[in-house]
């Protein structure tokens, strides 16, 4: 900045009102607020919906399944076995034994197809689910049992009321054919992750009612491994350092072998939305170069008047841009700040919500990440610059002669 | 000692498919501390004259001298030559609304590199020296036109060029003020021994210089 930049742009600093109230300004400000505001929640948004997401994912599924490779189940001393060995992992945080199928879960002519999983409640091994339990209790003894709350809702069954739980047996069999095994519980707690395909299958019992019901000696059918969270994006790498230590008895499968297609697909989409809306930011930019040719337009006798005094063309048009420029980012961050407010009006929001089966989650969430508004102002302060410099460019082909003819 | 001449100098202008000749091997040469006027009626080519003297026209052919070397509109040389040596009056006052008497006429001083606070204080020793000490912080839309006019002439001034060019300096105001701008650009040629080239079509008023052309038909005629 040389001395004359200085000079304007110190007084236009004390007295901005001028510029700031004409009209081609307010509207270019006006855009740039709207786009940048619009950009920012959207991205707010949708970066929030990709962190519940990932959270309720990782909360509701264990980040490493241990199984035997035959399919068989792990005896109650072979889990012991296994468990201590585990534990000398640094990277893992806890293991929770657990015997999971599916069945049928039935109120009279209503039939749904669920997914029972069986804990040891006895306090040998931790169990992980209590911070989704939103009625009723989280430990359970044998006849009890926790239902998804969509599970439940579609059933018509809540707290204290009984549940049937059908599992069809190859050791049951009559002249009818397959006789499958019914057990009734009674419902002691509602799971409610917020991810809906789990709270709309989810069954939880106690290790021996599941069990019973499969007929079988006491066992696990797998372990559930939760990773500290330094190495929860890392699970891929922990579940093969885990393979090579136990051998080939043993499948490892990482969280990300099932869910990380769909949170890259989100991400996709996250990024997808942020172009599409820098075209807005864009769209704001025309008002920009006609904000910036108002202006060129009206000071023609003052570009003149420095061009005869000795002024360079390059030293106008930067005195110019510091002056536009400066609204335009003040423009931005308020965008941002907008933006920011928008997001927390929509998640605040009472009015619509997410539908569980088509979006997973039922909950909108807004996260203003850092790197994101870095992003943000980055991107839109580049093309504003650029739509500030285009029409300035005009001034290097203004001949002082003609300026001073034309007035 | 030659301040500023233009020598053979030619220049055209084409005005709807027709091509009007201005200046026809017109020649002038203006000394240090010659007050020069140059008159003739409206449209004659004065103007054009002094833009081409004051490098901010091109001559189609012909030569601008200044002081010892030859220089022209396009030379890179040409804004810093503006600024420093030459000062400009133009009819109308050109001075920045947004700005102050005192700081349209640091302009000059600003663009040349010298600070803003050292500009502004030549600038109001200037205008003190003009007779308008009291008018410093008024924007140029609270000065009668005289006054204008004068922090024009300062501005001009405020570098101490070689030369002022002014074209119809008092072609915008009442008598009055016309004779108040005249007397104090004869001031300043007989005390600070300011070298003018003043284009006017007011010819008793151009009596006033030491030197009187008329231009008719695109050529120089020495008057007095």
């Amino acid at each position: 900045m040389d001395k004359l930049e200085r000079f304007f742009f110190s007084r236009y600093l004390k007295s901005p009102k001028r510029n700031l109230l004409r009209f081609s300004f307010v509207f270019m400000t006006l855009g740039i607020v709207l786009s940048v505001g619009i950009l920012s929640a959207g991205l707010n948004l949708f970066e929030g919906y990709e962190r519940s997401l990932k959270e309720v994912l990782l909360g509701s599924f264990p980040h490493l399944t241990l199984q035997k490779s035959s399919g068989e189940y792990f005896g109650e001393t072979e889990t012991s076995l296994l468990v201590q060995q585990l534990t000398s992992h640094s990277e893992i945080d806890q293991i929770t034994p657990a015997m999971n199928y599916s069945v049928m879960a039935r109120n009279e002519n209503k039939v749904r197809g669920a997914n029972l999983t069986g804990y040891d409640f006895s306090g040998k091994y931790p169990v992980s689910y209590a911070k989704y339990i939103k009625q009723g209790k989280s430990t359970l003894h044998s006849g009890e049992i926790i239902v998804g709350s969509y599970l439940a809702s579609e059933l018509g069954k809540k707290l204290g009321d009984q549940l049937q739980v059908v599992y069809p047996r190859l050791d049951r069999i009559s002249a009818l054919g397959m006789f499958p095994a019914e057990f009734n519980f009674t419902i002691v707690g509602i799971y409610s992750s917020g991810f809906y395909e789990s709270d709309r299958s989810m069954l939880i019992s106690t290790v021996e009612d599941a069990q019973s019901m499969l007929n079988i000696l006491p066992g696990f059918g797998k372990l559930e491994i939760h990773l500290d969270k330094e190495y929860i994006d890392q699970a891929a790498d922990v579940a093969a350092t885990l393979q090579g230590s136990l051998g080939s008895e043993y499948s490892v499968y990482p969280w990300t072998m099932f869910s990380a297609g769909l949170l890259r697909l989100v991400a996709m989409e996250k990024w997808l939305i942020f172009i599409i809306f820098c075209f807005l930011v864009l769209i704001a930019g025309i008002n920009v170069i006609s904000a910036v040719t108002t202006i060129i337009l009206d000071k023609t006798n003052e570009i003149a008047v420095l061009k005869t005094l000795g002024s360079s063309s390059r030293s106008i048009k930067r005195m110019l841009s510091y002056q536009v420029g400066l609204v335009a980012l003040a423009a931005i961050v308020a965008g941002q700040a907008f933006g920011a407010l928008l997001s927390f009006i929509v998640e605040k929001q009472g009015l619509y919500k997410l539908k569980g089966d088509v979006y997973f989650i039922d909950s909108l969430t807004a996260s203003i990440s850092p790197l994101n508004q870095v992003i943000i102002f980055a991107v839109a302060a580049s093309l504003v610059t650029l739509c500030i410099h285009y029409p300035l460019r005009q001034i290097d082909r203004m001949q002082i002669i003609e300026l001073l003819r034309n007035q | 000692m030659l301040c500023i001449a233009g020598y053979n100098l030619c220049k055209s202008y084409n005005d709807s498919n027709q091509n009007i000749q201005v200046l026809r091997d017109s020649t002038l040469e203006v000394n240090e501390g010659d007050l020069v006027c140059i008159t003739g009626q409206s449209g004659c080519g004065k103007s054009t004259l002094l833009h081409i003297l004051g490098l901010l026209d091109a001559p189609d052919s012909g030569r601008v001298v200044f002081g010892d070397r030859e220089i022209s509109s396009s030379f890179p040389e040409a804004p810093s030559i503006r600024n420093k040596e030459l000062g400009f009056v133009f009819q109308f006052h050109y001075l920045v609304e947004d700005l102050t008497a005192k700081e349209n006429v640091a302009l000059p001083m600003i663009i040349s590199g010298i600070s803003s606070a050292k500009a502004q204080r030549e600038a109001s020793t200037l205008l003190g020296s003009l007779g308008l000490g009291s008018r410093l912080h008024s924007y140029p839309n609270q000065l009668s036109g005289g006054e204008q006019q004068r922090v024009s002439l300062a501005r001009a001034l405020i570098n101490r060029p070689r030369i002022v060019l002014a074209d119809e300096p008092t072609g915008n105001l009442d008598p009055e003020h016309s004779a108040e701008v005249w007397q104090m650009m004869q001031k300043l040629n007989k005390d600070r021994n300011q070298t003018f080239v003043i284009v006017t079509h007011d010819i008793e008023s151009a009596k006033l210089a030491n030197l009187t052309y008329n231009l008719a038909q695109g050529k120089l005629n020495l008057l007095s």
